[in-house]
């Protein structure tokens, strides 16, 4: 078009060129558009190649016709001015062109750029477009992988397996036909054959909780009937009770106490239960005699049941607290001082105390002496004591020396050896003494009642010496197999306290009682008395000069009971020692005797019929009174027997008599002090009656082992006396005839002297 | 039975004790019829501790006590209830040590069995004489076994015998007061002294029995119930009386010294003089034996020991003091 529209100016610029049909028509296309020129159209028509062209000619143009013009100046001619006008003109068209040129130039960038905008819009449109198409597919991809991985509820349910939802399922909801190829029909039909049978199972449970309080109701309607019985019990029990009494079956006496017994704390509960056990063991091994009546063993419980109760009601953990508080208590008296004494007591108290109930255990000797034994138990220390009393079926004449035998301090001590009941046995205590500022409990036993080892084994209660823990529990197998050894030996242990309290009635009348089964161990005269038997306090045997040898062996402990014997031989010129003289006395029988011997001197005792005269001083002596200067007796003057011989023994007696041997140390007065210590034969005397006891036993239990003792004693000295060896040089005759027949006075190189008794043949020999 | 222990040891009396020919090792005999060995260098070691002073052994010996023991190259005799028992030294350590013989003298039985209160080896002749309660001296010839002859002529049973080294001699001392010199060679008594007829030394309070009796060369030392008296044998006269009341039971010459204990708890030195040089206490109330261990085998063993009335045997390392105490 831009062509066209050149080629229409050209023929007005180049007149020279051109075809005129060309022309002709581009000037009627002019005129035609020439109404409404629109050079915008014009620009449509041109092409811009040919505009390009144009322009680059029209320059050309311009240029030569410019250097034409400077030529023609130069030059000068007239005819110049002509050409320089005409191509004046010509230039002029070509400016015209140009310019025209330039706006064609200019509506074409302007169309260019409205046709580039146009575009831009267009492709933005577009790629708008494009982003949400790929929005919506993002979207839906979500979508479907949501769907996809969508749970349902029934995955959760456990199903019956495939195998058996085929095999139990009714065919109407198995449709094995449809659902074995469908998986998805498959699990329908498994969760409606669930559902059905969950509906069954439901209808089941409903029926059961119907019968379930059916039968409750009868249960209730049976608790009715059975409580409305025990009152009619109550009344039938209570009509027996005198059939019970009358027949000597007191079932519920017995009844009562173990009713009581579950009231007792766990140590006293295991006592009572196996002391009761063994008792009624024993009652039934004696089944000869009718049960019940006559027991060596019976068990009570006593003290208020309604305490006990009242004490289980607060749980354990109370005593803890206090414990703990304690603990603190400690730390902030400091600050109340004054107080101090008093709380400390109150807490020594609390600690100390004693469980409401406690058990009672008489246990019956042969010889119908009972020994009561209670036992109680401290909550606080967990530990168990005793107190022993001994009653005796005859009423004891209580001997002076034998006020500790039966005393309920010692009766027991030493039971198993070394058991002195005086120091807890649970090595706990010693922390708890500690707090409340407890020296020992040695202090406080003749109160509480001693802690024997034995009674806490009876009780089960078993303490570690390694751990002082809290890992006793009451042990019914411990007490059990303590129960027959330690009854045994409590009942020893009080006949032979009873044996030996009788014998010490008789030894302080100067007695030695021997009974028929041990004479043969002694020979049928015996000449020296014993004259004195007192007890004497452990602090005094240890100061005793002819004691220590046995102090130093430690056999002279503070448990043992100590003893001063006097066995004594007159001279010649005794009463006793001449048998002709009739009013002597050695008849051997046990029973108690009254000496009626002559002062020999004088005649003055024999009308007032008292005792002998060396029994006589020897009882002043004792309480105080001495006779000086020393005479025969109280009511004359004439010399004591100087020579007399005096031997003095010191006795311990172990308190687990007569299985240990009591002890002798002997000290003679005669001729100069006489002890082991410079005389072989006195040393021999003790090992006599010391180390050769065994002989003396006499028969089982052996409670005849400490007047059997003192009764050889007797005759050791008579056998020391009569062999000693007589001074020639002194005149007169022997002071001690020998009348006991011996082999040989003398043995060995330290001089024994014939000790040894043979029974049937009656000499006298060496050991 | 810890207090039957106690009280047999507390009743115990060592009546006899001899050192082993290799001077380590002591036995001693006490009333119960046992004899403990005693390790003696153990015992003496510097690092002896309170083990070592107890017995290595004890064993039951004699039924009765043991009142003699004598000691052969290789054998312990030992004697007491009648009976002279043997035991090998080398086999005396193991347990259950059995006697290797035992003899008891041709006894004019009466009721009681007598005892052997002493035994004297007479190296000369390689016999043992024992002599007791039957108041004989039997001689023993130690190579078959045999008793050889019978010595009498006390008139009481016999303490004490003692060996003259030159002649062939030997001295015993009775219950009846007398110390008789018997010559062996032609068994027959040379010689009686009574000693409670000299009033010098004679204490009627005591008795008259001799208890003890050492010898060497001319002199003799004897006492018991009479004081302790030096003699001259040839002269046959008290030379020296000792001045110790208490009887003594054991006397022994040492050196220049005479050593003797017995009642008391002190071993006594006396000069011959008659002096009274030292009295070194023991532990024990009454000493019954001293034992002087001169075996030149072990010179560090070389001590006395004394044994008594107690369970212990004291030791002196010198005759100064009491060093401590073997005990049973």
């Amino acid at each position: 078009m831009s062509s066209e529209s050149s080629k229409k100016r050209k023929p007005k610029v180049i007149r020279s060129d051109g075809a005129p049909a060309e022309g002709k028509r581009n000037r009627s296309d002019t005129e035609q558009e020439g109404k409404y020129y629109s050079e915008e159209a014009e620009v449509d028509r041109r092409d811009p190649g040919r505009d390009y062209e144009l322009y680059k000619y029209t320059c050309q143009e311009l240029q030569r016709l410019m250097a034409e013009i400077q030529d023609l100046k130069s030059r000068g001619g007239k005819d110049a001015a002509v050409e320089i006008e005409d191509r004046r003109i010509q230039s002029c068209v070509h400016f015209m062109i140009l310019k025209k040129l330039n706006r064609l130039a200019h509506i074409r960038l302007k169309k260019g750029r409205d046709q580039t905008h146009e575009a831009k819009q267009k492709v933005d449109a577009y790629h708008l477009q494009l982003q949400n198409l790929l929005y919506e597919v993002m979207h839906l991809q979500k979508e479907i992988t949501k769907c996809l991985e969508f749970k349902s509820k029934h995955e959760e349910i456990d199903l019956v397996s495939l195998e058996e939802f085929y095999k139990e399922a009714p065919p109407d909801i198995s449709k094995a036909e449809v659902t074995m190829g469908d998986p998805h029909q498959q699990t329908l039909a498994r969760l409606d054959w669930e559902l059905e049978q969950r509906k069954r199972l439901a209808e089941k449970y409903r029926e059961c909780l119907s019968n379930k309080e059916k039968i409750l109701k009868e249960i209730e309607v049976k608790k009715e009937y059975l409580s409305s019985l025990q009152p009619r019990l109550n009344s039938i029990m209570q009509a027996s009770l005198p059939v019970q009494e009358y027949l000597f079956m007191p079932f519920d006496q017995a009844h009562k106490q173990y009713e009581t017994a579950r009231h007792l704390p766990p140590p006293l509960y295991v006592l009572f239960v196996q002391t009761t056990a063994y008792g009624q063991a024993c009652a039934h091994m004696k089944s000869s005699q009718p049960p019940r009546q006559d027991k060596t063993l019976s068990v009570a419980i006593e003290g208020s049941v309604d305490e006990a109760k009242a004490l289980f009601k607060p749980p354990e953990d109370s005593q803890d607290d206090e414990s703990d508080s304690d603990a603190e208590e400690e730390q902030t008296t400091k600050r109340r001082r004054p107080t101090l004494g008093v709380q400390l007591d109150d807490k020594r108290k609390e600690m100390l105390k004693r469980h409401p109930l406690s058990v009672m255990l008489d246990l019956k000797c042969k010889d119908d002496s009972v020994l009561h034994l209670t036992f109680y138990y401290l909550m606080n220390l967990n530990i168990m004591t005793v107190k022993a009393k001994v009653t005796t079926a005859t009423e004891l004449i209580t001997p002076i020396s034998a006020g500790d035998l039966l005393s309920p301090d010692s009766v027991l001590s030493c039971l198993y050896p070394g058991d002195h009941g005086k120091k807890t046995p649970n090595p706990a205590n010693q922390y708890q003494f500690d707090k409340v500022g407890i020296l020992t409990l040695r202090d406080y036993v003749l109160d509480l009642g001693h802690p024997y080892l034995w009674v806490q084994k009876l009780g089960g209660l078993h303490f570690p010496k390694e751990q002082p823990q809290h890992t006793v529990i009451a042990d019914h197998s411990l007490s059990a197999s303590h129960m027959e050894t330690t009854m045994k030996l409590l009942k020893t242990r009080v006949q032979s306290r009873l044996a030996l309290h009788k014998q010490f009635a008789s030894l302080e009348h100067g007695i030695v009682p021997v009974t028929s089964d041990c004479q043969y161990l002694f020979p049928a005269k015996v000449v020296s008395r014993l004259v004195k038997w007192v007890s004497i306090a452990h602090e005094d045997y240890t100061e005793l000069h002819f004691t220590k040898d046995i102090v130093e062996a430690g056999l002279a402990g503070d448990t043992n009971l100590y003893y001063m014997a006097l066995v004594e031989r007159g001279t010649e010129s005794d009463a006793c020692s001449s048998p002709s003289s009739g009013k002597g006395c050695h008849s051997q029988d046990v029973k108690y005797r009254t000496l009626l011997p002559l002062c020999s001197p004088c005649t003055h005792l024999g009308g007032i019929e008292s005792c002998d005269s060396s029994q006589l001083s020897w009882h002043l002596i004792g309480q105080g009174f001495l006779l000086e200067p020393p005479r025969c007796c109280l009511w004359c003057c004439h010399p004591a027997p100087a020579l007399a011989a005096k031997l003095q023994a010191a006795v311990v007696l172990n308190p687990g008599y007569s299985s240990i041997p009591p002890v002798f140390q002997l000290c003679l007065n005669w001729k100069g002090e006489k002890t082991n210590n410079n005389d072989d034969n006195i040393r021999a005397m003790e090992s006599e009656v010391n180390v050769c006891y065994k002989e003396l036993c006499g028969p089982r239990p052996s409670h005849q082992l400490l007047t059997n003792q003192l009764q050889r004693l007797c005759v050791l000295l008579d056998v020391y006396l009569e062999t000693e060896s007589h001074d020639d040089s002194v005149e007169g005759p022997k002071e001690f005839p020998q009348e006991k027949m011996c082999l040989r006075l003398f043995r060995g190189p330290s001089r024994m002297k014939p000790f040894k008794y043979n029974h049937p043949q009656g000499f006298f020999s060496h050991r | 039975m810890e207090v039957f222990q106690a009280l047999q040891r507390l009743h115990m009396i060592i009546f006899s004790q001899n050192v082993s020919p290799c001077g380590k090792f002591l036995a001693a005999g006490n009333n119960y019829g046992q004899i403990a060995i005693f390790s003696l260098s153990a015992a003496l070691s510097s690092e002896a501790k309170e083990e070592s002073k107890k017995p290595m052994v004890t064993f039951q010996a004699h039924d009765g006590p043991v009142y003699s023991m004598v000691s052969t190259d290789r054998h312990l005799l030992s004697a007491g209830d009648g009976e002279v028992k043997a035991w090998l030294w080398a086999e005396i350590l193991k347990k259950g040590c059995k006697e290797l013989w035992r003899r008891q003298p041709p006894y004019r039985t009466s009721l009681e069995v007598p005892e052997i209160n002493a035994l004297l080896l007479v190296p000369k002749e390689n016999s043992l004489i024992l002599a007791g309660g039957d108041c004989q001296l039997h001689t023993m010839d130690l190579e078959t076994g045999t008793f050889t002859r019978a010595l009498w002529g006390h008139t009481d049973y016999i303490h004490c015998l003692a060996l003259r080294e030159r002649s062939p001699e030997v001295l015993s001392g009775g219950e009846d007061g007398a110390v008789r010199l018997w010559d062996l060679r032609t068994a027959k008594e040379v010689q009686t002294i009574e000693v409670y007829k000299h009033e010098e030394c004679s204490r009627p309070h005591n008795g008259r029995w001799i208890g003890c009796l050492a010898t060497d060369s001319d002199w003799m030392v004897c006492g018991g119930g009479p004081a302790l008296t030096l003699w001259h044998l040839r002269s046959s006269t008290p030379t020296t009386i000792f001045p110790m009341r208490a009887p003594q039971k054991h006397v022994t010459f040492y050196q220049d010294l005479i050593l003797s204990a017995g009642q008391g708890r002190c071993v006594n030195q006396w000069q011959l003089s008659g002096e009274l040089k030292a009295q070194v206490p023991g532990s024990s109330p009454g000493l019954l034996s001293l034992s002087l261990n001169q075996q030149p085998a072990a010179p560090e063993c070389k001590v006395l020991t004394a044994a008594g009335n107690s369970c212990r045997v004291d030791v002196f390392t010198n005759l100064g003091y009491r060093a401590f105490s073997l005990s049973f």
